[in-house]
């Protein structure tokens, strides 16, 4: 229905549209179709929906189409519309009845355009949208030089009253209003089938077309007859006319024609992309100036310009003609183009763009197939409808667009060939020339690209090549400039290069944020560490627990067995597990502790009561059986005689080591010790030891030499305990001049006392300085254990070791984990601490400044010297064990890898329960625990 | 939960408030840095010989002016035909200079006599072809020559492909070539020098600026030359760059705690002592290179075996100093002997030490390769 009222309401519109002259007279029909027709001629998807329903054909459709633009025209200028009507009803009338259709639509156009100001503005917003700025320019241009000079109807097209419409929409449809009206003109030379006539016409107005918009295009001369055979098309000169008429006929002269024929106005041998040179006289298209220089240097160009002197023609300058690239593409395959749409239009574009460079086939074209392309064009015009409803006239714009994009072609590729020429031959240093046994150079080898050619302009030439460019910035200069080549595989290795970088790129931010991996490895190491400091404790806890029980009450002389002092930090390091185990190992066993603690508590206990009878029994003497107790709270009473015992040497230090049997105790006496005192002491004491162990047996030995008496144990491990009697009397003896007159004769060796009296002095020392110094104690042992089983190191003293490991492990100024302790005592020693010229090591005990080390001679010193030395070596580069005598130990097996370790804290991460994280460590730790007894059992 | 409160990799962290410890290197025992705690127990030896011979060695190190000059006139000449490339890049195209500047001893004022090599580093902003250098290096020879054509003037390549240089009858200038930062990444070991040389040749130049900002001291100066002699006269020593001399010798004589220049006879003493107590040993923190980001400490660019072989050096001559042997060491009498075989001062024997270092069993895997990483992680690696 809605087609017959279509067809009604058009043909309706027909007669009326005919009958009409002015818009006025539309006010009919007004009210339906407005809205309608502004849709079908403007709106793509309305034209569609139109050109479904009359199942019209494209031709149709943009003959639709056409009109209607048309009109407006005349709806502008009220002047045209006479001619308007006239002259599309003249063309048309003698077509079939289909093109009577589109009749009506003018004057309905014209009606709308006039009378609906929102057609008005429609249309004009879609034609804006479509080209205003892309074809502002040329259509500008257009309107000022575009004549119609052949299509003589279509002068009655008034440009001036156009343009005195609104500005921008005039330019606008002026280059749109181009192409229709080529189109239109065309469609209705088609259709008339006034082909010869009409291309005739048409062939005329599109040289006319491309001269407005171009420069002139330089037209051949038509070859004249010559005495000379000339050959136009191979430019070549035939010695006879047998030879030229063989030549015509050849091969390749066919083949020159016809691609001649082909490329049909455009140069031919176009490059893919890029630009190129070309030799207008040779018809040659060279790819680089270098290129191009040689084809004029070149014997053939020579021949062809020396060829053309005789002819008298006109010898183009050698300037080489810039080809652009894009724009040169072959126009014109004529008679296969009738059938694609979207290329036709292209190739108007192209056909219009052209003009930028020397348009060579513009008559050749009309000579050879003036109706093909005609044709074509026809098509590509009744297209161009199509495309234009579908795209807001895309292709005006493009048509208009293109020689603006040519001319900035042109530019680019005028500036880079003059680039090209510009450039100058590098890393001439690495071409090496290469010469026969006579010297003459034969050949060239460049060492960058790895070639090698024959000629020296080749040489040249390749100096200058991109490629050889290429290796050179490459590995010479990277700030060499070379020009970007747009050909495919360069551009894949362009990438390939981009995505190269992009991964060191990648791989360089991948090393710095591996700064955060170290912070990941440092936790768990850190980790790690807090686990073994914890077993580590424990392994201390135990060592306590197992340790000797206390001491009885022994005043500040306290024992010193227990437990080394909590440490900061775990011995981690190999050097510390070592130092560790060793100690372990040297560290008395429980049942050597028991017996000496036993054998010393049980001594003591007799001296105590040896003292109280010898106390008991010097007191009646004096006060005639007084009690004890009652002058002692007198306080007049002169102190007992033997005033206290108290334990001194490794056994007071805690430096006990295993297979230690000899302990001292020192008995601290009123009076200058005498002989006699000695022997009544030792006399005593078996009834006294007696009595505090009935079941034990003892062996007393009496030293008046050494002014002591030693006890022996009786069972297995034998603890000879040395009981030396001293007193502070001795010391000062010397400088009290009346105590000194009143020594008894027996007195014990003055130096023996003196000794005892330093060692209870050095006993204190020690609990007050290196039993606070981290990890001295350890090194201690570990170094008496050194001493006495390297003779080297017997020279060195306890005294003078234990003084110097504090004094050396101190001055760190920070704890040390026990490895480092060693390490920093054997680096001491090995930088010469003990080598003559050095400061020595002051004793703390003694009054006047003495040197421990004074005792060694300087051979010993030398040679501890050397093997400190050697042993820092070994420590340092790992064979702590060799110091220490002991076997290497393996590293410890962790059994809690990264993955372990990941894996229970992401449990703690989870956050399920806070406390799954301290079970894991409380588990861990047990483990750890058991296999440290494992290994100590070991 | 807890994870989150704890935080991760932050300096506090676990239970019990233990604090986050990385593997510190330690310093060895360095007497002077702990000197309170070793009070003189008897009164210092008189050190005046030692004093006077380290004098009268530094006087024979030292160049004469005649040497300083002839020197000093070539590297001025080199100087200036550089900057003539400089300037006109356009006359010289097998590369492009950036920069030259003089390094190495000549620059600090190191120099020995009879060792009249001055260093420039020259900085190419073309990347460092061998035939670039070897060009560079003609072109220059080339330009002396036309300056004066009546030298005498040798061009050689160094080896290693280092630079090249030249020599008159009287000095030599070494011309060390380098690139600019921006083109070490570019480098093609095939095509271009090593670039751990290039590397160096650029450290070159900021050590010496190093050396001008903080070791001006003379007896630093002096120091080094007698370091720099010692290192050539003892075999065991060679390990030892002079880089590491110039930081050992200012480590020696300024870093004490009062931070007062100490004297040249103290600081020789205390270099090897030093030494010999491991300070460039794996495991100690040594010296760490102001010139390196990332706290590099200069001892782990010589292998474990050299640094076993310079610290036992060290050891061996620190005993036969200490027993009177000052004039051999220092090199006013005897030989280098005293170093590897056994010597007798004054009635004492002094043994040489034996090597302590190892080849690591197989188990660890490329160990022996990388000496650099290596030490660092000597107590970790059996972790």
């Amino acid at each position: 229905m809605a087609a017959n009222n279509y067809f009604g309401f058009t043909h309706g519109g027909t007669q009326y549209g005919a009958a009409a002259a002015a818009a006025a007279g539309a006010a009919a029909y007004q009210a339906t179709p407005a809205a309608g027709y502004a849709a079908v001629g403007h709106t793509p998807a309305a034209a569609a929906t139109y050109a479904a329903q009359r199942a019209t054909t494209a031709y149709e459709a943009a003959a639709a189409y056409q009109p209607a633009a048309a009109t407006s025209y005349a709806a502008t200028a009220s002047s045209a519309p006479t001619y308007d009507y006239s002259y599309t009803r003249v063309q048309t009338y003698d077509n079939a009845a289909k093109t009577a259709a589109f009749y009506p639509q003018p004057t309905s156009t014209s009606f709308s355009a006039a009378a609906d100001p929102a057609f008005q503005a429609k249309s004009s917003t879609t034609y804006t949208a479509g080209y205003q700025n892309a074809a502002a320019r040329p259509a500008g241009q257009a309107s000022k030089t575009y004549n119609y000079p052949a299509a003589g109807a279509a002068q009655s097209y008034t440009y001036p009253n156009q343009a005195a419409a609104a500005a921008t929409a005039n330019k606008n449809y002026s280059g749109y209003d181009a192409a229709l009206y080529n189109a239109a003109t065309l469609y209705v030379q088609q259709q008339a089938h006034t082909a010869p006539k009409g291309a005739g016409t048409w062939k005329a107005s599109r040289p006319g077309v491309g001269a407005a918009i171009g420069q002139k295009p330089k037209l051949k001369q038509p070859p004249k007859p010559q005495q000379l055979h000339y050959c136009d098309v191979c430019k070549i000169s035939c010695a006879g006319p047998q030879t030229y008429r063989e030549h015509l006929e050849g091969q390749k002269h066919k083949k020159k024609e016809s691609a001649q024929k082909q490329t049909a106005g455009t140069t031919p041998n176009a490059p893919r992309g890029g630009n190129s040179l070309r030799c207008e006289l040779c018809d040659v298209t060279c790819t680089g100036s270098d290129a191009y220089a040689a084809h004029i240097r070149g014997a053939k160009h020579q021949k062809v310009v020396k060829l053309h002197t005789k002819l008298g023609k006109p010898i183009p300058s050698t300037e080489p003609v810039v080809v652009p690239g894009k724009s040169t593409t072959t126009t014109a395959k004529t008679g296969a183009a009738a059938t694609t749409a979207v290329t036709k239009t292209t190739e108007v574009t192209k056909v219009v763009a052209t003009p930028k460079i020397n348009f060579v086939g513009g008559t050749k074209l009309t000579t050879t197939t003036p109706t093909a392309s005609a044709a074509a064009a026809g098509t590509a015009v009744k297209e161009e409808p199509k495309e234009a409803a579908a795209a807001a006239a895309a292709p005006a714009a493009a048509t208009a667009a293109a020689p603006a994009v040519a001319r900035d072609d042109t530019v680019a590729v005028a500036a880079a060939a003059l680039g090209e020429k510009e450039v100058e031959p590098v890393g001439q240093e690495y071409i090496e020339e290469i010469k026969n046994e006579e010297g003459k150079v034969v050949s060239f080898n460049c060492k960058l690209c790895e070639c090698r050619f024959n000629d020296p302009n080749a040489k040249e030439m390749h100096m200058k090549g991109r490629r050889h460019r290429l290796q050179y910035k490459k590995k010479v200069n990277p700030e060499l400039i070379v020009e970007v080549k747009p050909s495919l595989r360069q551009r894949k290795l362009q990438e390939e290069k981009l995505r190269r970088q992009q991964m060191r790129e990648e791989m360089w931010r991948r090393r710095e944020e591996s700064a955060m991996d170290d912070e990941e490895r440092i936790y768990w190491e850190e980790r790690r560490r807090y686990e073994e400091e914890m077993e580590y404790f424990e392994w201390c806890r135990r060592g306590a627990g197992r340790g000797m029980p206390p001491f009885g009450p022994m005043g500040p002389m306290g024992p010193r067995f227990g437990p080394i002092p909590p440490m900061l930090r775990r011995p981690d390091s190999a050097d510390d597990r070592h130092v560790m185990a060793k100690h372990s190992e040297i560290y008395p066993k429980d049942e050597e502790l028991n017996a000496i603690q036993k054998i010393v508590s049980n001594s003591e206990k007799a001296l105590k009561m040896v003292s109280d009878d010898i106390a008991e029994a010097d007191a009646p003497k004096k006060d005639d059986g007084t009690a004890t107790e009652s002058k002692d709270e007198d306080g007049k009473e002169l102190p007992r005689t033997l005033k206290g015992v108290m334990r001194v040497g490794v056994l007071a230090k805690g430096l006990l080591l295993q297979g230690d049997a000899d302990v001292q105790l020192v008995v601290l006496c009123a009076e200058k010790p005498t002989r006699t005192l000695l022997e009544r002491v030792a006399n005593l004491m078996p009834k006294h030891l007696a009595t505090v162990t009935p079941d034990e047996k003892y062996a007393l030995k009496l030293s008046v030499e050494q002014a002591s008496l030693i006890i022996t144990n009786q069972t297995e491990p034998q603890i000879n305990v040395t009981v030396t009697l001293t007193s502070p009397l001795m010391r000062d003896g010397a400088a009290d001049e009346p105590t000194a007159s009143k020594d008894p004769p027996d007195v014990l060796d003055k130096q023996k006392c003196l000794e005892a009296l330093a060692a209870l002095r050095h006993a204190k020392w020690f609990q007050a300085r290196a039993s606070g110094v981290q990890s001295c104690v350890i090194v201690i042992r570990i170094m008496r254990e050194l001493c006495q089983r390297v003779p080297t190191w017997t020279p060195l003293n306890t005294w003078a070791l234990e003084l110097l490991v504090e004094r050396v492990v101190a001055s760190a100024g920070f704890p040390l984990a026990p490895g480092d302790a060693l390490r920093r005592v054997l680096e001491a020693i090995a930088s010469g601490l003990l080598l003559p010229g050095t400061p020595g090591l002051i004793d703390p005990c003694e009054k006047e400044p003495v040197d421990t080390l004074s005792g060694l001679t300087a051979q010993e010193r030398e040679d501890i010297t050397a093997s400190a030395q050697h042993a820092l070596r070994l420590m340092a580069f790992r064979q702590v064990h060799k110091i220490l005598g002991m076997d290497a130990l393996p590293p410890p097996k962790f059994n809690r890898g990264k993955f372990n370790r990941k894996r229970r804290r992401d449990n703690s991460c989870s956050g399920e329960n806070g406390d799954s994280e301290g079970g894991d460590g409380k588990k861990d730790k047990k483990e750890d625990e058991s296999e440290a007894a494992k290994a100590d059992a070991k | 939960m807890r994870g989150g409160v704890r935080g991760r990799g932050g300096p506090r962290m676990g239970r019990g408030g233990y604090k986050m410890k990385t593997f510190v290197p330690r310093l060895p025992f360095d007497i002077y840095l702990c000197e309170p705690a070793f009070q003189r127990a008897k009164p210092a030896p008189d050190e005046t010989p030692l004093q006077q011979a380290l004098l009268k060695r530094n006087t024979d190190l030292s160049p004469s002016p005649t040497e300083q000059t002839a020197v000093l006139n070539l590297v001025t000449k080199i100087a200036t035909v550089l900057d003539t490339l400089i300037v006109t890049p356009g006359s010289f195209d097998a590369c492009q200079i950036e920069e030259h500047r003089q390094v190495g001893s000549y620059k600090k004022g190191t120099m020995r006599t009879n060792h009249n090599v001055a260093d420039v580093v020259v900085i190419l902003k073309t990347l460092p072809t061998r035939e670039a250098v070897e060009a560079l290096g003609n072109q220059v020879t080339e330009e002396l020559r036309q300056q004066e054509p009546a030298d005498v003037l040798v061009m050689a390549m160094l080896p290693n492909d280092r630079g090249f240089e030249i020599s008159n009858s009287e000095a030599t200038v070494r011309v060390l070539v380098t690139t600019v930062h921006q083109n070490l990444r570019k480098l093609d070991p095939e095509l271009h020098l090593d670039q751990k040389i290039l590397q160096s040749h650029l450290a070159a130049i900021r050590h010496s600026r190093w050396f001008e900002e903080n070791a001006h001291h003379s007896s630093i100066k002096v120091l080094i030359r007698l370091l720099r002699d010692l290192k050539n006269r003892f075999e065991g020593f060679e390990p030892l760059s002079p880089w590491m001399l110039d930081l050992l010798a200012h480590y020696a004589v300024m870093n004490n705690p009062s931070r007062q220049a100490m004297s040249v006879h103290q600081a020789y003493r205390r270099c090897l002592q030093l030494l010999a107590a491991g300070l460039f040993l794996p495991g100690s923190a040594g010296i760490a290179d102001p010139c390196e980001g990332g706290n590099i400490r200069v001892h782990t660019a010589m292998t474990l075996e050299q640094q076993d072989q310079v610290c036992l050096t060290a050891q061996t001559l620190l005993r036969a100093l200490s027993h009177g042997g000052y004039k051999q060491v220092i090199g006013l009498e005897g030989n280098a002997s005293i170093a590897t075989d056994m010597t007798v001062w004054e009635g004492i024997v002094v043994s040489p030490l034996e090597k302590a270092y190892e080849k690591p069993p197989e188990r660890k895997e490329g160990e022996p390769g990388d000496e650099l990483a290596d030490d660092d992680d000597m107590d970790m690696a059996d972790n």
